[in-house]
């Protein structure tokens, strides 16, 4: 982790990537994530469905979570437009303008912090969540109006493209 | 829930305060320890027991520093709860003291500030947020507060003018209290609504700035204390929750709403006899939440309430009703020191409660009230507790 902040020293860093960072369970997340639309752990034993990824059933406690293609539809709770970060790649993007986040929560239960996707959303709003992985090759979730077609792997390629989120944040040069 | 009748908290100690600092936590704990010692005149070999918070001991821990810092105690406890490790300290250390398992417990917050080191904290501060939150703008804790103050404002129509109450009074009270970080600088409404924006509706000046600090206090028996000549001051109640509601999908609720009416019966008061209050301010809606769920008001009212609540120290704000509240500044004005943070109400409680408080104290101060929060392992804060203090004879 130390090693890691450090490659985040923005003097070091020519290309800049989002927290790559996670614990075993994240990265079974983005493991299971590789392919399809958004896939959570569902606990066989009660049907919970678990997020953010763990070892054991938050509510049975059972060692029986299985990552399952998951009903995507939820509700947007609240959004926020981030102005300051703490990481250099995300620094660099608010050259552009503020990030987006919000957190929505899924039919199915649970609630989560997402990336939000263009496209008008004001809490309260139907939104759908896709994961997909960003430039340093682990899933994110990203929530986009309902109204989105997300069907084809390309159409939520084209999203992220146009988030940025799948290329490094490249050093400004000159001044 | 057995009275904690017999012990008393004494000797507050606050020291260090600094943006940055070259000095690591062992340092801040164990010159809290010697200003405590000093101030009471107390033996090292007489504290048998030791209570350490701390976010930064990196590979230390609480016995690790009992050798770095010559002590040989009975009773040690480790506990890393942010925003509510004074009000536990005090907690366990009493009913320790209460069971004679020790006889004096040093309960001390202490926290460095190295360079980049709340980059780091931030970037791995539980395996939630490494996994789930902090990828989605590393924003720190500013993101799932933002999310929480912009969900709080749309459900109850509070606007930023009132939040600004929050911190325009605690400025004030920090210009009265020296060793805030911030107490120099007056805040205006003005400069507070046009302050740069951070994270949603959330503006510099809703922000804590982190800090180095130290925080500590003594709790032992009244009799022991009497014996010793140090003022006092009692545990009439006290109570904590942790991971409360956790149905709500976004926080607008501690769990200080599951007790807080057996808490003041338990005390034999209710919220109209609390003298001061001192809640824990890592952004302003947070305090007006504890002060709704505190009983102060009722939910969703917080608003109106700190718009018709003075809330300076000397009840010199023009609004009627008086309730003086986080009276030394609060980490918005003193700064965040970790989890020396979570002590700094127990501190200025004890200050105002024993009259020690000199260029910042409240008038008639003998109800004081204080509430923690803390450890937003990923959307919100777990932890809440509450402890009512009286001052009075020993």
């Amino acid at each position: 982790m130390r090693k890691r902040l450090k490659l985040n020293r923005p003097s070091l860093r020519q290309r800049a990537r989002p927290p790559r960072h996670r614990t075993a369970s994240g990265a079974r997340f983005s493991a299971a994530n590789l392919s399809g639309i958004l896939k959570l752990q569902h606990c066989t034993a009660c049907q919970h469905i678990q997020y953010p990824p763990a070892e054991l059933c938050g509510v049975c406690l059972a060692d029986a979570l299985v990552y399952r293609d998951t009903d995507n539809g939820g509700t947007l709770l609240a959004q926020s437009d981030l102005h300051h970060s703490l990481w250099e790649y995300f620094k660099r993007r608010l050259g552009d303008g503020p990030w987006s986040v919000g957190t929505v929560q899924l039919d199915g239960g649970p609630t989560m912090i997402v990336h939000l996707g263009p496209g008008e959303m004001a809490p309260g709003d139907r939104v759908q969540v896709f994961s997909h992985s960003d430039a340093s090759q682990s899933a994110v979730l990203i929530a986009v109006p309902d109204s989105v077609d997300l069907r084809t792997r390309e159409a939520r390629r084209a999203i992220v493209l146009a988030m940025g989120l799948n290329a490094p944040a490249i050093r400004p040069t000159g001044a | 829930m057995r009275s904690y009748e017999g012990i008393v908290l004494t000797s507050p100690i606050s020291l260090g305060y600094a943006r940055q600092s070259a000095h690591g936590a062992g340092w801040y704990v164990g010159s809290v320890l010697r200003e405590l010692l000093g101030a009471t005149g107390i033996e090292k070999a007489d504290v048998d027991g030791l209570s350490v918070s701390s976010f930064s001991l990196g590979a230390d821990s609480a016995v690790a520093l009992t050798q770095q810092l010559g002590l040989c105690v009975r009773w040690i406890e480790e506990a890393n709860v942010g925003g509510v490790s004074g009000v536990l300290a005090l907690r366990r250390a009493a009913r320790a003291v209460q069971c004679g398992e020790a006889e004096i417990v040093a309960c001390i917050g202490g926290d460095g500030a190295a360079h980049r080191s709340f980059e780091l904290m931030a970037a791995q501060f539980s395996n939630w947020s490494i996994d789930a939150a902090f990828p989605y703008g590393a924003a720190g804790p500013n993101g799932p507060f933002s999310l929480i103050t912009e969900h709080y404002m749309n459900r109850y129509g509070a606007r930023r003018e009132d939040f600004a109450r929050i911190c325009l009074d605690q400025r004030y009270n920090a210009n009265h209290y020296p060793p805030a970080l911030l107490g120099h600088k007056t805040l205006s409404l003005d400069d507070y609504l046009t302050a740069r924006p951070i994270a949603g509706p959330l503006h510099l000046f809703d922000c804590v700035m982190p800090c180095a600090g130290g925080e500590g206090f003594l709790v032992m028996s009244e009799e022991r204390a009497l014996h010793l000549g140090i003022p006092g001051v009692r545990i009439l109640a006290a109570d904590e929750r942790h991971n409360a509601h956790a149905e709500d999908p976004i926080q607008d609720r501690g769990g200080w709403t599951d007790y807080i009416d057996a808490l003041y019966d338990r005390a034999h008061a209710g919220p109209e006899d609390v003298d001061l209050l001192q809640t824990y301010d890592d952004y302003p809606v947070i305090s007006m939440m504890q002060m709704e769920d505190l009983g102060f008001c009722a939910k969703g009212e917080g608003p109106q309430f700190v718009q018709g609540t003075d809330m300076r120290f000397d009840h010199s704000g023009p609004a009627k009703n008086k309730l003086p509240h986080n009276t030394c500044g609060g980490q918005l004005s003193c700064g965040q020191a970790g989890a020396a943070a979570g002590f700094l109400g127990v501190t200025e409680t004890l200050r105002q409660l024993t009259g020690a408080a000199v260029s910042h104290q409240v008038p008639q101060a003998r109800l004081g009230l204080i509430s923690g929060y803390g450890m937003v392992n990923y959307d919100r804060g777990l932890c809440s507790a509450a402890a009512l203090l009286a001052g009075g004879d020993v």
